[in-house]
């Protein structure tokens, strides 16, 4: 009877022992290096969250500016997109002069997302006075436009014939 | 007949302290296995939330750029246009300043204008006028300016006056 008991208690304490150890080599190699990879993962799960928030808060401050922007700017950025058009512009400062000719069209300059065209004009004008109110409601035109040198004057009898160049700036990629 | 004083009982392959002992280790286990299996669960979660993160991240800097990328243009159209509109103010008051010059008894039949240059066809009653009234004027703003007379016959002179700009002093009207 005492060896029975003795025999039992062995069996029992073997079974123990190797559950314990199967537990314990279970914890070891696959629990706790789990457990080490969760809490690394939601470290950097936390961070790249931080990441993310911040990046979000900058895309909205940078998209609050560019409305901004665009809606404080809505007439020039309108002017950079407008394409010219000649027949607009004469019959808009035809009135202005006693004749109104403009010429070829055509790209100076393409330097990044501005184009430049340069059109010639041809005009005749009563006096001087003709041409500087030109030059303030050019500034308040559809178009970008920027007249340059060289201007010509001539006397042509009572009137004045002028001819310059204008450089109008044309921007494709502008969001009206 | 009996052999024995006591009752036979069926035997067990199992004993009731190895059942209880197999309990207790089958809930251990078990309970190590839940939570390996949380673990992995969870693991694998944070894993897909982060490369959903990382992709996020990545489409919000390409769309930061592309804004900070519309910003500047804005900003340099709005610089350019202000220039362009200077420019042209900047221009009419040369040319208003330019005919301002001009004397009433001297007359002009041309003008050139150029960045650097102005190149004026007139006509004067006399060389003094011309000098006093129009060349002095003529002179200060510029640095070199050369004149030529050539008489008409009702004794007024055509003249074809050159003037010119150094480079440094190019500053006000350009493109």
């Amino acid at each position: 009877m005492n060896l029975r008991m003795n025999i039992r208690t062995v069996y029992v304490l073997l079974l123990s022992l190797f559950l314990m150890i199967s537990i314990f080599m279970f914890s070891f190699f696959l629990l706790i290096p789990k457990g080490k990879e969760y809490r690394t993962l939601r470290l950097e799960d936390k961070k790249e969250s931080r990441v993310l928030d911040a990046s979000r808060e900058e895309q909205n401050q940078l998209q609050e500016k560019l409305d901004k922007l665009e809606k404080s700017h809505k007439v020039v950025i309108k002017a950079f997109k407008t394409s010219f058009n000649p027949q607009k512009f004469t019959r808009l400062y035809g009135k202005e002069f006693q004749d109104l000719f403009l010429s070829e069209l055509e790209m100076s300059d393409h330097n990044g997302s501005f184009k430049v065209y340069e059109v010639n004009a041809t005009t005749k004008i009563n006096s001087p006075e003709t041409f500087y109110h030109f030059l303030d409601q050019v500034n308040h035109s559809d178009w970008i436009i920027g007249v340059n040198f060289p201007i010509h004057f001539e006397r042509e009898g009572d009137l004045i014939k002028s001819s310059f160049t204008m450089k109008v700036h044309h921007i494709d990629e502008v969001k009206e | 007949m009996m052999y024995s004083f006591s009752a036979p009982r069926s035997k067990r392959i199992i004993s009731g302290e190895i059942r209880l002992a197999l309990f207790f280790f089958m809930i251990s286990i078990g309970m190590v296995v839940l939570a390996y299996g949380f673990l992995t669960y969870r693991t694998q979660q944070f894993d897909e939330q982060r490369k959903s993160f990382g992709k996020d991240i990545k489409q919000l800097e390409h769309s930061k750029r592309e804004i900070e990328k519309r910003i500047l243009l804005i900003e340099s159209a709005v610089k350019k246009s202000e220039e362009i509109s200077t420019n042209n103010m900047v221009m009419k008051e040369s040319i208003h300043n330019l005919f301002d010059l001009v004397p009433d008894n001297i007359t002009l039949n041309k003008a050139d204008l150029d960045k650097k240059s102005l190149i004026l066809y007139g006509v004067t009653p006399n060389k003094d006028a011309y000098e006093f009234m129009l060349q002095a004027p003529l002179k200060s703003i510029f640095h070199r300016t050369y004149t030529s007379f050539y008489p008409i016959e009702n004794g007024w002179y055509n003249f074809v006056s050159t003037n010119y700009l150094e480079d440094e002093s190019v500053t006000e009207v350009q493109e």
